[in-house]
């Protein structure tokens, strides 16, 4: 009878057991649900509104012939024949960009950025966080200010900086006019003394995070500057330099607006890159229809970019779990 | 006791009769209507009045409501765009009509007005104009065609002015020209013996001869101006049989090769379309450059109170004057552009009787004249003439001498944006980027791409 009623209450126990834990898990997956609204519900909805709703009213704008007084009278395919055949821009405005992104990224946004990074944490502490914040400055300037600043410095007249350098400390004879002798250079230098800071901050992080122990073991087995900087840095930079190609990469390709400030896109169209030129076509010319299908290649473009550094880059990689966790 | 009873009856009838005197005098208050009528206008300040002369316009249209014993009273809404040039203006607008916010009244540079009328945004206006005689009657009859799109007139010409070649009388005489020879530039423009080239060679004698940097300066931007010099080498770019845009290769090429010659030469700077607006009225107004192709109202505007040219006539043209558009050939007609500014009335207004009538008074003889006369544009009525402030304004007597020869930009829909494709033409050549053929070329090709119906020979 003992038994019996111990077996008995052993089952109600099991079942108590099995309810609680069933409620929990119950509890568990309502908490689950309400955190994911509360975590990520603005986030997906800042997404939907501002990334996927854009993408979708560009695509059907694009088969419309929506003109300069906003008004659509037709949806056609005239918009992507013109990209295809009556374009003729379109093949050099896609050849600059490409010099304009490539350039950029490989002189400033990635090289000279990590130059920075390795130079300014190889000295002083003080010093290098003042050298830091001095290329830190055209990032944090406004873009027009800044921009003001260059066309003084270019002016084609004696009264530019840079003229005023050449001609009394170089005894140069007539002012030099770069803003149409040398654009694509001025865009690339001017968009990359901005660019070059982003890479600078994430590469002196990445250097900061390498154990100090392995420099000084570099040292006692007697390793150079250049052989600590091969072997040591740039391999734990990897995942940074990766990072930093692909997003200034896709910044590069959709970003104008300091071009647009210092050159307008000229001399003639040699400095009007892919993404300018959207804009001049959509917002110069009146032409929308014409503007967004040439914007939908230029998201195209983004994503197929952003593939390739992802397989180029294996970026699958620098995303998995960690294999430790700290707990 | 009687006395007793009187006084809070006549106080009570007192009572009743000062009310009744002031309801009767508040009733047409309360019955009068205000019609709010919205004017856009582009901020620019050299034509405040553009604006200012239709508000000062909705004092005298009220009383003459008044006097008629309407109850409507008409209250103007200046709705000002920042826009930096009438072109921007214009497309800007375009797409607030697109969305139904658009105003009652704009003014808008007269060119753009049959792109609105395509889409049906503006009222026709030729029953109006005939009905009121008393405002449109007198305005010049060639300034209405600069109002007309296809199938009427959709605008009130507000003012004129004439585009010319200022040159730098000081700066020809320093590169060994004698009075003789530059006193009779205008004469010999105006009979065809001065032709385009030899302003390129006049410039280059300056260049080289004085210490004066540039020969022939331009705007640096989408406008009326160059086009004077495409119009020199025959270029009309409307087909006078279908209205449609007109782009002849040869002729396109020809113009183009003006401004090639003159980049080469040393004339004109190979960054002209790089510069500020105000640094190349710098560049001449102080004597750096022998030929500044602009529009007379740069005299009022800025010449004389920002760089202190002489305002009397004879000192004026001592050191300075203007000559048109010269022929392309000796013995070739010679150009200038005029680029009247209109008033234009929204289809949907709601008051579109009153939106003209309160124009109309906007386009009075006064009150245009004191436009006229402060901005230095030409004034759109003979009456004016006999107004002393307009007689004693002398730039704009002389320069109504050029309205003989004048001509506007083609009233085509789509001319804003084939004057944007000839800017960046005209761009590619002094930058070196282009020859003036590949010019013409590039114009055609981009024209037949973007432009709907342009014919090309």
């Amino acid at each position: 009878m003992v038994a019996s009623l111990r077996g008995v209450s052993q089952t109600m126990a099991t079942i108590a057991d099995e309810l609680i834990e069933r409620r929990g898990h119950a509890a568990s997956a309502t908490r689950r649900r309400t955190n994911f609204v509360i975590f990520l519900g603005p986030a997906i909805v800042l997404t939907v509104l501002f990334f996927i709703v854009p993408v979708i009213i560009d695509i059907a704008v694009s088969f419309t012939d929506l003109g300069r007084s906003l008004r659509i009278t037709a949806f056609t395919t005239e918009q992507y024949e013109k990209v295809f055949r009556t374009d003729r821009r379109l093949t050099q405005v896609i050849g600059l960009t490409f010099v304009y992104v490539f350039g950029t990224l490989a002189i400033f946004n990635v090289t000279f950025g990590l130059i920075l990074a390795i130079t300014t944490t190889a000295i002083r502490n003080v010093s290098g966080s003042f050298f830091r914040g001095v290329w830190l400055l055209p990032r944090m300037s406004p873009s027009v200010l800044y921009i003001l600043l260059w066309l003084w410095a270019v002016s084609p007249t004696e009264a530019g900086l840079v003229n005023q350098v050449l001609m009394q400390a170089f005894g140069l004879d007539a002012p030099l006019d770069l803003l149409t002798s040398a654009p694509i250079a001025l865009i690339i230098i001017s968009n990359g003394f901005i660019g070059a800071s982003m890479g600078m901050i994430i590469f002196t992080a990445a250097i900061r995070g390498i154990p100090e122990h392995l420099f000084h073991a570099a040292a006692v087995d007697g390793a150079g500057t250049f052989a600590t900087i091969r072997f040591i840095t740039l391999p734990a930079l990897r995942w940074p330099i990766s990072f930093v190609t692909i997003y200034q990469t896709l910044s590069l390709l959709v970003s104008f607006e300091y071009i647009l400030l210092l050159t307008k896109g000229g001399p003639f169209y040699d400095t009007t890159v892919y993404a300018l030129y959207v804009y001049r076509r959509a917002f110069e010319s009146g032409q929308y229809a014409y503007g967004a299908a040439l914007a939908l290649f230029l998201i195209v473009i983004g994503m197929v970019v952003a593939l390739i550094g992802w397989r180029f880059f294996d970026m699958e990689r620098l995303l998995q779990r960690p294999r430790i966790e700290v707990h | 006791m009687i006395q007793w009873k009187i006084a809070p009856a006549a106080l009570l009838s007192a009572t009743l009769a000062a009310g009744t005197a002031v309801f009767l005098a508040a009733t047409p208050l309360l019955a009068q209507e205000t019609v709010k009528l919205e004017l856009w206008s582009r901020q620019d300040p050299s034509g405040p009045l553009r604006a200012g002369n239709v508000v000062k316009a909705a004092e005298r249209l009220n009383k003459e409501l008044e006097a008629e014993g309407s109850p409507k009273r008409v209250e103007v809404v200046v709705r000002e765009s920042p826009a930096k040039g009438f072109d921007d203006d214009a497309l800007q607008l375009l797409k607030v009509f697109g969305i139904g916010e658009g105003p009652d009244m704009f003014i808008a540079a007269h060119e753009w007005i049959c792109a609105f009328q395509e889409d049906g945004f503006v009222l026709k206006l030729d029953d109006y104009i005939a009905k009121y005689p008393q405002h449109f009657g007198t305005i010049f009859p060639s300034l209405w065609s600069s109002a007309k799109c296809p199938d009427g007139t959709y605008a009130i010409p507000q003012d004129a002015e004439a585009r010319m070649f200022f040159y730098n009388k000081q700066l020809l005489r320093e590169a060994g020209y004698d009075d003789a020879f530059i006193d009779s530039m205008p004469e010999r423009t105006l009979s065809g013996d001065l032709t385009m080239d030899e302003v390129l060679d006049i410039a280059k004698q300056v260049v080289e001869k004085t210490k004066a940097q540039y020969g022939v300066l331009h705007r640096p931007n989408k406008g009326p101006d160059y086009i004077m010099a495409f119009n020199a080498y025959g270029n009309d770019f409307v087909d006078p049989k279908t209205g449609n845009l007109l782009l002849e290769r040869d002729k396109l090429a020809a113009a183009f090769g003006w401004f090639e010659r003159g980049v080469k030469e040393g004339v004109i700077p190979a960054n002209n379309t790089a510069m500020e607006f105000d640094a190349l009225r710098k560049e001449f107004y102080t004597g750096n450059a022998a030929f500044w192709m602009y529009g007379i109202w740069d005299l009022g505007s800025v010449a004389f109170p920002t760089y202190g040219l002489p305002q009397d006539e004879e000192a004026f043209f001592k050191d300075w004057g203007w000559i048109p558009g010269p022929a392309a050939e000796k013995g070739g007609s010679p150009v200038s552009l005029t680029h009247p500014i209109v008033y234009v009335i929204a289809a949907d207004t709601k008051e579109p009787e009153l939106a003209v009538r309160l124009l109309g008074h906007a386009s009075a003889a006064d009150l245009n004249t004191d436009h006229a006369v402060t901005t230095t544009h030409l004034g759109i009525k003979p009456e004016q003439l006999e107004d002393p402030r307009y007689a004693e304004a002398w730039p704009l007597a002389r320069a109504t001498e050029l309205l003989k020869i004048t001509k506007f930009l083609p009233n085509n829909a789509q001319f804003g944006e084939l004057n944007g494709i000839i800017y960046a033409g005209i761009q590619g050549v002094e930058s070196g980027r282009l020859s003036a053929q590949e010019a013409a070329d590039f114009v055609i090709e981009e024209a037949s791409s973007a432009l709907e119906d342009v014919i090309v020979k």
